[in-house]
């Protein structure tokens, strides 16, 4: 799925601890208008937003549009 | 002639003044002199070399459960903490109707993890409304209790099923009043509310389903009784947590209440959130609202088994395909000498030494016991083997029933976090006392903060410690009768070694209704805790004292 121009990117991802004792994903978006800001992921959303994209290591989420996040959720 | 005087201690009386060398008297569960007291007591307790303070306050547990058959909130007391608030995330255990208890059961067992025979075995359901709630923990309380009220049930007692589903009408909304006022005058601390939770389907819990005319229109009869509201904000954003303190302020000044969030976290990857954070909180006292963050002292761990997918592996693609998998296919791949090979291969030319190392096996699970506490390059090297291939192989001979622990891997750096715990508006707390019992202990963050953040780092004098986990709290809570050694409070007193108190190492222990397995530590250098002016733990025991009472 290639991103619009008019959408949020994933512009870059790493791990982070969570609240709950478990590893959550933390993608910073890019925003159309230029602005970047981070959002983590729990456990159960990042592995879905993985595998929705197919995604074997986290360098494989960068370039995608922020919508695979909310896929099937 | 008075009950009790602690002798010759070092006075920190919780309102951060200096600290002094003198007595603490008590009689009929109060402080009646604090200083040089002459005059007989019925009993002395030596407090010679140690610290005499007010009894310490948790401002965030989920005990609501436990405290049907463990007045004492254990291990908490043990800990110094003579006051718990439970009932936060909007979760508390009344008011709520007798058809719909399995509901909020499956809530309880998401948030706190306790296994299903706490709910049946354990205590025998005599309340539907907030009032006999309280009165079927105050018959055997040893801890005091300041109680919230869930959102979610108050939802859920006036709505029925779509409070999952839908917003309230106005009549509704009015009907949760009513319902509020009745809480508040049974003893509620306050209201609580979350707009993260889940159920234990995953689903919203009910409080995220309410608009912000209904939060807007409980806030209201919080003003009426001048108490709390606590809120868990959707901290995964930085940017959406402030919106939220925006809305916060704007109830606390609109109604005179005081209001407080949680989690608030430091970690490597989000630097700028704590700092955002605190921005707005100080804008937003400037105006004059009351919008306290509430931040734990502990650092986060991670922890995983092969058992259940997990993302700890994500940045190794081998790995991360194969435990993204179920468990039986997990097996299968591991069972595969060549893809374990480039498993292995893929941990390090070190197998994984320098990556897995330092994992320490948990316990609790299948581990055997002789791996328990022990880190990975311990019980590798005790193999002969590499770290991964280790990890691999211990993961197979136990079902993948074996968990691991990656320590302090957040909230962790104690140059950063010791400034912002000796803030003047952070309200140190969020322990989670009583919850994810199976995932990671939530106790001992008092005697973390005098041991990492006192003594070893020096962010904070000891008079500051314990004025921001007795007096601030108490004063931002609105607990009036505590939180301060001083004449005319009660008689909530901990006696502890400055040089030692601490937490302990986190262990397994199955002390839970129906064997049930939680993670727990023990405390270090608490001599003697009182509670209401009875010993309720001395000498590394509990006594009989049931002297706790709901504090509100």
């Amino acid at each position: 799925m290639t991103p619009r121009a008019d959408e949020a990117v994933i512009v870059a991802v790493d791990l982070v601890p969570g609240h709950d004792g478990t590893t959550e994903l933390l993608v910073r978006l890019r925003h159309p208008n230029g602005a970047e800001g981070p959002v983590v992921l729990d456990e159960e959303t990042g592995l879905r937003l993985m595998n929705n994209c197919g995604a074997a290591s986290l360098g494989d989420l960068v370039g995608q549009s922020w919508r695979r996040i909310v896929e099937g959720s | 002639m008075f009950d009790l005087i602690v002798r010759d201690g070092l006075v920190v009386d919780g309102s951060g003044a200096k600290a002094f060398r003198g007595d603490v008297a008590v009689k009929d569960g109060k402080i009646v002199a604090v200083g040089q007291v002459s005059g007989d007591a019925r009993r002395i307790i030596d407090a010679g070399g140690r610290v005499v303070a007010p009894g310490f306050i948790d401002p965030h547990t989920h005990f609501d459960v436990q405290l049907l058959w463990d007045g004492a909130a254990r291990p908490a007391l043990e800990h110094g903490v003579t006051c718990v608030v439970p009932g936060n995330c909007s979760l508390s255990l009344a008011p709520l109707k007798a058809g719909d208890r399995r509901q909020v059961v499956g809530m309880f067992q998401q948030i706190e993890e306790m296994p299903p025979e706490a709910f049946t075995q354990a205590f025998e359901w005599t309340w539907e409304d907030f009032a006999g709630y309280r009165a079927a923990i105050e018959t055997g309380l040893s801890i005091n209790v300041a109680p919230l009220v869930g959102h979610s049930v108050i939802r859920l007692w006036v709505m029925g099923p779509a409070a999952q589903q839908r917003a309230a009408t106005p009549a509704e909304i009015v009907a949760m009043q009513d319902l509020l006022r009745e809480c508040l005058a049974a003893g509620a601390v306050g209201l609580s509310t979350s707009f993260v939770d889940t159920d234990e389907n995953g689903r919203p819990v009910p409080s995220r389903f309410a608009q912000f005319e209904e939060l807007d229109a409980l806030c209201a009869v919080l003003g009426e009784f001048d108490r709390m509201l606590q809120c868990v904000p959707e901290f995964y954003a930085t940017d959406i947590t402030i919106a939220r303190i925006d809305q916060l302020a704007e109830l606390s000044l609109k109604y005179g209440i005081t209001t407080t969030f949680s989690p608030v976290f430091d970690n490597a990857g989000t630097p700028e959130n704590v700092p955002r954070i605190m921005a707005r909180v100080e804008e937003q006292f400037a105006r004059g609202a009351k919008v306290w963050p509430q931040m734990q002292t502990r650092p986060l761990d991670l922890s995983f088994s092969f058992l259940r997918p997990s993302l700890y592996f994500a940045r190794l693609p081998r790995w991360s395909r194969v435990l993204r998998q179920a468990p039986e296919i997990v097996l299968h791949a591991l069972r595969d000498p060549e893809t374990v090979a480039k498993m292995v291969a893929d941990a390090g030319p070190d197998g994984g030494d320098k990556m897995l190392g330092r994992l320490i096996c948990r316990g609790g699970d299948a581990a055997p016991a002789a791996m328990v506490g022990r880190t990975l390059r311990d019980i590798a090297a005790e193999r002969g083997q590499g770290c991964a291939q280790a990890l691999i192989d211990i993961s197979l001979e136990n079902g993948l029933d074996v968990a691991f622990l990656d320590a302090d891997i957040g909230h962790d750096n104690t140059d950063r976090i010791g400034p912002m715990l000796a803030h003047p508006l952070v309200h140190i707390g969020a322990s989670d006392g009583g919850a994810h019992l199976a995932s990671f202990s939530t106790y001992g963050d008092t005697g973390y903060l005098f041991s990492e953040f006192v003594r070893k780092g020096g962010h904070m004098s000891l008079e500051q410690a314990v004025a921001k986990i007795t007096g601030e709290t108490a004063d931002i809570w609105g607990l009036k009768d505590r939180g301060r050694l001083q004449a005319g409070l009660a008689a909530d007193i901990v006696v502890f070694d400055p040089d030692t108190i601490a937490r302990e190492a986190e262990l397994p222990t199955f002390d839970m209704p129906g064997d049930g397995m939680r993670y727990v530590r023990a405390a270090t250098g608490i001599d003697t805790v009182l509670v209401n002016g009875q010993v309720a733990y001395a000498n590394g025991a509990y006594t009989e004292a049931r002297s706790g009472v709901v504090c509100v």
